[in-house]
């Protein structure tokens, strides 16, 4: 039905168009939209036969074009040849050709005002309404259908009747579809009413959800049959596209809540191995987080610099920022491990005391060096944007961070698992003096450990910077969170902690549309001390027979 | 030689007790041109480290003497001063420009009557009471739940600051009735009198003087009792003392709830002195900053707290004037030195010069002694 009432329009629109000939109407017009515009204004062939070659285009420069001649910037000047014309366009510093867009050397006093008339004006607006319907850019093209459907003029919809058959992309083709649709729900009959609602709720379209409803609402339930087999219709349409919506609910809080997992487990890893396994408290964690995200602030602006922030080089920045960051956290892991740590193996609770103090020094010389103000850091263009996976909305940054963790947990994993310095790592942990007494050099060992746990935060920094804000105080957000991570998981265990910040993450995000982020984030936390009371060494509790451990 | 050590002890305490409850306030009462005279808001500066000392000496009774790492005392000191706080703000009285009695952000935010839980305040008497019970069963409950899983050492300390993090996620909303953001603030008036009167000023610091006081007395008898003792010993090795039959769990219990009222007394007298309580106080950084006054003035030292609390809270007074960019850089310098190379803090520096000496001593003696 609608194919044939589209072919139909098609055929009205090519007979309009008068002496052209079919053939060429359809056929994905060869010529430049420039010289059909000097067709235009010059009146080289008939006004209907130009506007429908005009109308194959999406090309921007028809709007400025028509915004011009709108307003009197439009001249025509006699052309080289007998009985041509040329368009020109008037702009500040003389004219332009609008046949080839380059400045016009001939003489201006020749050159008289062209205006088009009220007609013609009319025609030329629609056709600036409809312009991105023919946009090269299919996504683009796409949009506008929707939006010029979601409009629901009767004159569009015939507008994009006659475009439908000419998508060839299957994505274009089905957005073109439901924006007919839509627009049919207001102005189609009856059949094509059920036709729509029918091809609405078979795609579950969120978007047309009110308009089914508006539609409804004019209906009521002492209907005629057609009436009443609309409202039959409708609510299946909408009961289809309710639970389409529920999926998409339940499949976005999965995404985002795997995604802040993955951002938790992150920033929890790092404290894993320096707080779990090495038993320091370090409160400086979230300080070396900062460092890392500082660290890309200063290749990003070194990159700017050198490479400026149009080019390509530019874009690559944050690759080379991740080692860096971690490198440089790491370089003052191993520093502060050397300085203030080493003394404090016997006495965890006093690390906990002097890693305070150094996290008011490091943000306080973060301070000094950045300013207190946050800075800005610059998502490179391949981790901004998103796509749309059947309703659901991933941002490619939320991805990235997704993958990032599982490359960290496994990097870790391979690091402690099938190394010979991991085994080390693993022994000293375990007992510092019988794995000295062994021959292991603990000493090293020690400084390679909180270097690479020190590290990791760097790392998680780096990553953060692109989510979130670069401040001196940035680490101040995520230290009690890292510290539940671990305790949850179970000190010692990063295997824990990678399930545990992924469960923390998902109850966050399940939590949060009910009660608000605040009321979540409270009652996630009177969760976790209500959770210890039930499993006290978290989910992964280390096998001791010692007393105290 | 404990008898020694109390002499000392009693001279500490009737110098403290010379010096809060009459030197400052007469010199307070000191005509203003003279040399001597003490301003009131010298005074209420003072006020307010004398509060912090007993916040302080309530974190070292549970750190210093039974090992238990609380990095929440915070969240006591603030409970106890929004309780207090409660009172003030209905003893503002009625608003001029909105025609109220109801607290100012209460008319903000469209209230049309009291809430049920602030009636009752105000009743001073009441205020008072639930200074002390609100942030003792606040400690009560969580210590049931902390101490009967078994949760100590790191594991509890950190779970104090998760729940201190918690409450200020809490009082930081708007609809929790406690002022959100703002908290309290613009008191006017204490059982009567003026809060800007100097006689009033004076009146609340020599009650921060004797809470102080009362509050050393009562930790020190505390400890001379076989209660005391039983509770050193709970730090120093808690499985031999479960298995001595002695319920460890009751003990920690008890010196948990009791240090969350001293603290809660402390930040009611802090309030009207500081003329303001808000959320900022209860954020995990001013938790840390207590347990950072214990450490430096010597932890399981009955005057080490006191020190602590005054003598970094000078230093932060004096290094935000005189240098106001680098100060966090002096101050975290000090806490790295001190945790490190002075473990025993200020009170213990006597002591661990007495050790070096002896051991450059002997080390000079056994240098010379082989020839």
């Amino acid at each position: 039905m609608i194919a044939l009432r589209t072919l139909l329009l098609t055929f009205l629109v090519v007979l309009v168009s008068g002496s052209r000939s079919f053939a060429q109407a359809t056929e994905a017009p060869t010529d430049d939209v420039r010289s059909v515009l000097t067709d235009l204004i010059t009146g080289n062939g008939t006004e209907e036969d130009n506007l429908a070659r005009l109308s194959e285009f999406g090309d921007p420069v028809i709007k400025d074009i028509v915004e011009a001649w709108r307003v009197g910037k439009v001249f025509v000047s006699p052309g080289t040849e007998p009985d041509t014309q040329v368009a020109l366009l008037k702009t500040d510093d003389g004219f332009v050709n609008i046949a080839n867009g380059q400045a016009w050397q001939g003489d201006p006093s020749v050159a008289s005002v062209n205006r088009a008339s009220r007609g013609l004006r009319k025609q030329l607006s629609r056709l600036v309404d409809v312009l991105d319907l023919a946009s090269p850019d299919l996504s683009k093209r796409a949009d506008s259908a929707m939006k010029l459907g979601s409009g629901q003029s009767p004159d569009f919809l015939a507008e994009l009747q006659t475009r439908l058959p000419k998508q060839t992309d299957r994505k274009t083709r089905r957005a073109f579809e439901e924006a007919i649709a839509i627009s049919q729900l207001a102005n189609g009959s009856t059949a094509e009413k059920i036709a729509s609602l029918e091809l609405l709720g078979e795609r579950h379209l969120i978007a047309a959800r009110d308009f089914i409803k508006r539609m409804r609402e004019g209906y009521t339930t002492d209907e005629t049959p057609d009436g009443q087999l609309i409202l039959v219709k409708a609510d299946a349409a909408l009961a289809s596209i309710a639970s389409f919506e529920k999926k998409v609910e339940f499949y976005g809080t999965l995404f985002r809540g795997l995604s802040l997992g993955s951002v938790l487990l992150i920033v929890a890893y790092g404290l894993a191995i320096t707080f779990g396994l090495m038993g320091v408290i370090n409160m400086a964690h979230g300080e070396f987080i900062a460092i890392g995200a500082y660290t890309v602030y200063v290749v990003q602006n070194f990159f700017a610099a050198h490479f400026g922030e149009a080019s390509s080089g530019y874009e690559s920045y944050f690759l080379v920022s991740l080692p860096l960051a971690f490198l440089v956290a790491a370089f003052f892991g191993a520093v502060l491990e050397r300085t203030v740590i080493r003394f404090l193996y016997k006495r965890p609770l006093e690390s906990l005391l002097a890693t305070w103090g150094i996290s008011m020094i490091i943000q306080q010389a973060l301070r000094l060096k950045f300013g207190a103000a946050n800075v800005s850091v610059a998502s490179p263009q391949w981790l901004s944007g998103s796509f749309d996976a059947n309703g659901v909305t991933m941002t490619y940054n939320r991805i990235f961070v997704i993958i990032f963790a599982l490359v960290v947990v496994l990097f870790t994993w391979l690091l402690l698992r099938r190394t010979r310095i991991g085994l080390h790592m693993r022994a000293t942990m375990q007992n510092r003096a019988m794995a000295s007494g062994l021959g292991i050099p603990a000493n090293r060992i020690n400084v390679f450990t909180f270097a690479f746990g020190s590290g990791l935060a760097g790392l998680a920094g780096a990553f953060l910077s692109q989510i979130g804000n670069v401040g001196p105080s940035m680490g101040q957000a995520y230290i009690v969170d890292s510290f539940m991570v671990v305790v949850i998981g179970g000190v010692g265990n990063l295997f824990g902690a990678a399930v545990s910040s992924l469960g923390i993450g998902m109850i966050d995000q399940s939590l949060q549309p009910i009660l608000g982020p605040v009321m979540g984030k409270i009652t996630v936390l009177i969760g976790i001390i209500l959770f210890l009371q039930w499993r006290p060494g978290g989910l992964f509790p280390s096998r001791s027979r010692s007393l105290d451990d | 030689m404990p008898p020694r050590k109390n002499l000392v002890e009693t001279i500490l305490f009737a110098i403290a007790t010379l010096v809060f409850l009459v030197v400052m306030p007469a010199l307070n009462l000191l005509p203003e041109d003279s040399t001597f005279h003490l301003s009131s808001f010298t005074l209420g500066v003072w006020g307010k480290y004398l509060c912090f000392a007993v916040l302080a000496m309530s974190l070292n009774f549970l750190w210093g003497y039974t090992g238990l790492l609380c990095l929440g005392q915070n969240l006591f000191f603030a409970l106890g001063g929004y309780a207090l706080g409660m009172y003030l703000m209905l003893m503002i009285g009625p608003d001029p420009v909105y025609k109220s009695a109801l607290p100012d952000f209460m008319d903000f935010l469209g209230y049309k009557e009291l809430p049920p839980h602030w009636k009752p305040f105000h009743s001073f008497p009441f205020a008072v009471a639930a200074v002390m019970w609100v942030p003792g069963l606040l400690a009560f409950i969580f210590g049931i739940l902390a101490f009967r899983s078994r949760i100590k050492g790191v594991y509890f300390s950190i779970l104090t600051q998760a729940l201190t993090y918690a409450a200020s996620l809490l009082f930081f909303r708007n609809d929790f009735t406690f002022g959100g953001n703002n908290g309290f603030t613009d008191f006017k008036t204490i059982l009567g009198h003026d809060l800007r009167d100097p006689a009033t000023l004076r009146g609340i610091f020599i009650a921060s003087g004797v809470l102080l006081l009362l509050t050393w007395m009562l930790i020190s008898w505390l400890l001379s009792t076989k209660f005391g003792k039983v509770q050193q010993a709970i730090r120093d090795s808690e499985n031999r003392v479960r298995f001595s039959g002695y319920s460890t769990t009751s003990f920690k219990l008890f010196v948990f709830t009791l240090s969350g009222v001293l603290a809660g007394l402390a930040g009611a007298l802090y309030v009207p002195q500081a003329g303001i309580i808000n959320p900022s106080e209860m954020v995990a950084a001013k938790g840390l900053d207590v347990v950072v006054w214990v450490a430096v003035g010597g932890r399981g030292t009955k005057i080490g707290p006191i020190i602590g609390a005054i003598v970094v809270n000078l230093l932060k007074s004096w290094a935000t004037r005189e240098f106001a960019e680098s100060w966090p850089l002096i101050l975290g310098g000090l806490f790295v030195f001190v945790v490190v190379f002075m473990p025993q803090g200020i009170v213990g520096l006597p002591a661990q010069l007495r050790d070096i000496k002896t051991k450059l001593a002997t080390r000079k003696a056994a240098t010379t002694q082989p020839a």
